[in-house]
């Protein structure tokens, strides 16, 4: 099964026009104004489902569906909106009354979602009546598909803002694994270069390895033990590329890395956890207030090493050489600090993947997020040139990694 | 996208002032004094128009210097397009574009591994600079270039446009 890239465009605009279509029923019955901030499609290990949810608690209203497409897909939010939902509706708060309103937004949202769905593929989508659930972080998600054994998932996911208020929803969805990547071929162009889906996790997988590898060298460094936790492929549009990474400011390296593929690599701590790792770093207590430039120095420092680790990891299931450049030590707004790299891809492509790692420690205050924006038309020939039997090699030395 | 016009804030006049986000490649007109702010702009542009004498505001968050040779792409992508759809917008609004004042935002160059030619910060400001040139529109105020990320506040009220970086505080243009 093959997928080619602007297949994978298509459907992501069908996912976000499908949010759109849920933001627009509920504006007409509610009087709720929402805004769609990002919509992207990921190729999730089903390990890490969810991961990004945390432990906070949620409320979600869940849905089957059947037909061009078959899966789930849920409604999530905070559960403190709850109250915000029943205010809108007009509604008096009690438990019961919290129920039915939730339920109703959710009938009214994902029913505008489906029908985006089933109207841009011009093919019937039936789905069943909502199920309220309430549960804890990725709990609040569907099973995992189970059909056809596939460790790894395709999860779409919307983020939808409700304007005036901090409030968000989220729409999941996840779609049975065969009928979903057999639409999707259905919609490649024929005379198009394609990935087949296979090497996509392929290279997944490899990603987990460069963060395992980088984490290791964390671990030599500073003697902090760090935890390997998130490794998904995204795809967005170029110019939806910020928003994954957030406008905190971080503190961190980017290089530039040539081969193929070639494109760009960001490690990136928040302020706190820059402070922790750097003074680790450091034969004593630094003299100064906050970050001072013996603190950037050694994240210089640390962010080379992290970004040797991860490249490593890459060229070794390649089996041919990734170069880099020196790193660039970047303080600033997230956002930021990625747009004029998204830029400088976006002058090509009108859609990228973003390969997102993150790693963490429970020790101390430590979290850490490794980002990579590979040229598109690059990581497909990459991947075009990867010889299965390869690819099995990087499993069984993920699995000696474990 | 939409223009807000204050229908939905009738006899709320003491509220605060809405907040509308405008994120990368979008844009807002209000006629009603929202506060349109805008974040991690890089090479990125936020250009601002402030009608000086209805009021009108505009944000657009611009992203890539041209549209030239590309397909069915999203106009407020571009420098050019993006600046040429929010002075329409602005006229759709009301705006006498004989009266509106651009103050534009962003175009680092941070992060340029280009080799040799400008970077697309520099080119962003270019563009954005023919655009409004061409269009008789003065730029009466511009905090562009450099090497660090910025986030904008356009204060529709006044038309005043704050700048924030993150480490270097804020400046109201």
């Amino acid at each position: 099964m093959k997928v080619d890239v602007q297949a994978l465009g298509t459907f992501n605009e069908l996912a976000h026009e499908g949010a759109e279509q849920a933001t627009r029923s509920l504006a007409q019955m509610t009087g709720i104004d929402g805004n769609v901030d990002v919509t992207r499609i990921s190729l999730v290990d089903r390990a890490d489902l969810g991961e990004e949810l945390g432990d906070e608690q949620f409320v979600g209203v869940r849905f089957e569906f059947e037909g061009a497409l078959s899966g789930e897909t849920v409604l999530v939010f905070a559960e403190g909106a709850t109250d915000e939902i029943v205010d809108a509706l007009g509604h008096h708060a009690d438990e019961a009354m919290a129920r039915s309103s939730v339920e109703e937004i959710g009938n009214i949202m994902m029913s505008g979602f489906i029908d985006g769905w089933a109207d841009h593929l011009d093919a019937t989508i039936d789905h069943t009546p909502p199920d309220y659930i309430e549960r804890e972080g990725s709990a609040i998600l569907p099973e995992a598909p189970t059909e056809g054994g596939h460790q790894q998932l395709f999860v779409f996911r919307s983020e939808i803002e409700w304007v005036g208020e901090p409030i968000d929803f989220f729409i999941y969805m996840l779609p049975e694994y065969d009928p979903m990547t057999e639409l999707m071929a259905d919609h490649a162009d024929p005379g198009a270069d394609a990935i087949p889906i296979e090497k996509l996790e392929v290279f997944n997988r490899m990603t987990r390895e460069g963060t395992e590898t980088a984490a290791e060298n964390v671990e030599m460094m500073t003697g902090i033990e760090t935890a390997a936790e998130v490794t998904q492929i995204s795809f967005v549009p170029i110019e939806d590329v910020p928003k994954q990474v957030g406008n905190d400011t971080v503190v961190g390296t980017v290089v530039e890395f040539t081969g193929l593929p070639s494109g760009y690599l960001l490690v990136l701590f928040d302020e706190a956890s820059a402070m922790t790792v750097a003074e680790a770093l450091m034969p004593m207590e630094p003299k100064g207030e906050g970050l001072t430039e013996r603190h950037e120095s050694a994240i210089e420092e640390l962010g080379n090493i992290m970004t040797s680790g991860f490249v490593d990891g890459w060229a070794n299931v390649l089996q041919q050489s990734v170069d880099h450049t020196p790193p660039r030590l970047v303080h600033d707004m997230g956002g930021a600090i990625i747009d004029p790299l998204a830029a400088q891809l976006g002058q090509e492509q009108r859609h990228a993947f973003i390969i997102d790692s993150r790693m963490q420690t429970d020790e101390i205050d430590f979290e850490c997020e490794i980002h990579a924006l590979p040229n598109g038309e690059q990581l497909r020939e990459a991947l075009d040139q990867l010889v299965v039997d390869r690819a099995d090699q990087t499993e069984a030395d993920v699995e000696q990694h474990f | 996208m939409k223009v807000y016009d204050g229908s939905q804030a009738e006899g709320a006049s003491d509220a605060p002032a809405e907040r509308v986000k405008v994120g990368i490649a979008e844009w807002e007109v209000t006629t009603d004094g929202a506060v349109l702010t805008t974040s991690g702009l890089g090479s990125c542009i936020g250009v601002a128009l402030y009608d000086t004498a209805t009021g009108t505001s505009g944000l657009v968050h611009v992203m890539l210097p041209t549209a030239e040779g590309r397909e069915n792409g999203n106009p407020a992508k571009f420098s050019d397009t993006g600046t040429e759809l929010l002075l329409e917008e602005m006229g759709e609004a009301g705006a006498d574009l004989g009266s509106v004042e651009a103050k534009i935002a962003g175009g680092s160059d941070m992060l340029d591994f280009s080799e040799g030619g400008s970077g697309i910060g520099v080119r962003n400001v270019e563009v954005v600079r023919e655009t409004l040139a061409a269009h008789d529109v003065p730029i009466v105020a511009e905090d562009v270039g450099g090497d660090h990320g910025r986030s904008l506040r356009l204060e529709a009220e006044t038309g005043d446009l704050v700048v924030k970086s993150a480490n270097e505080g804020s400046a109201t243009l």
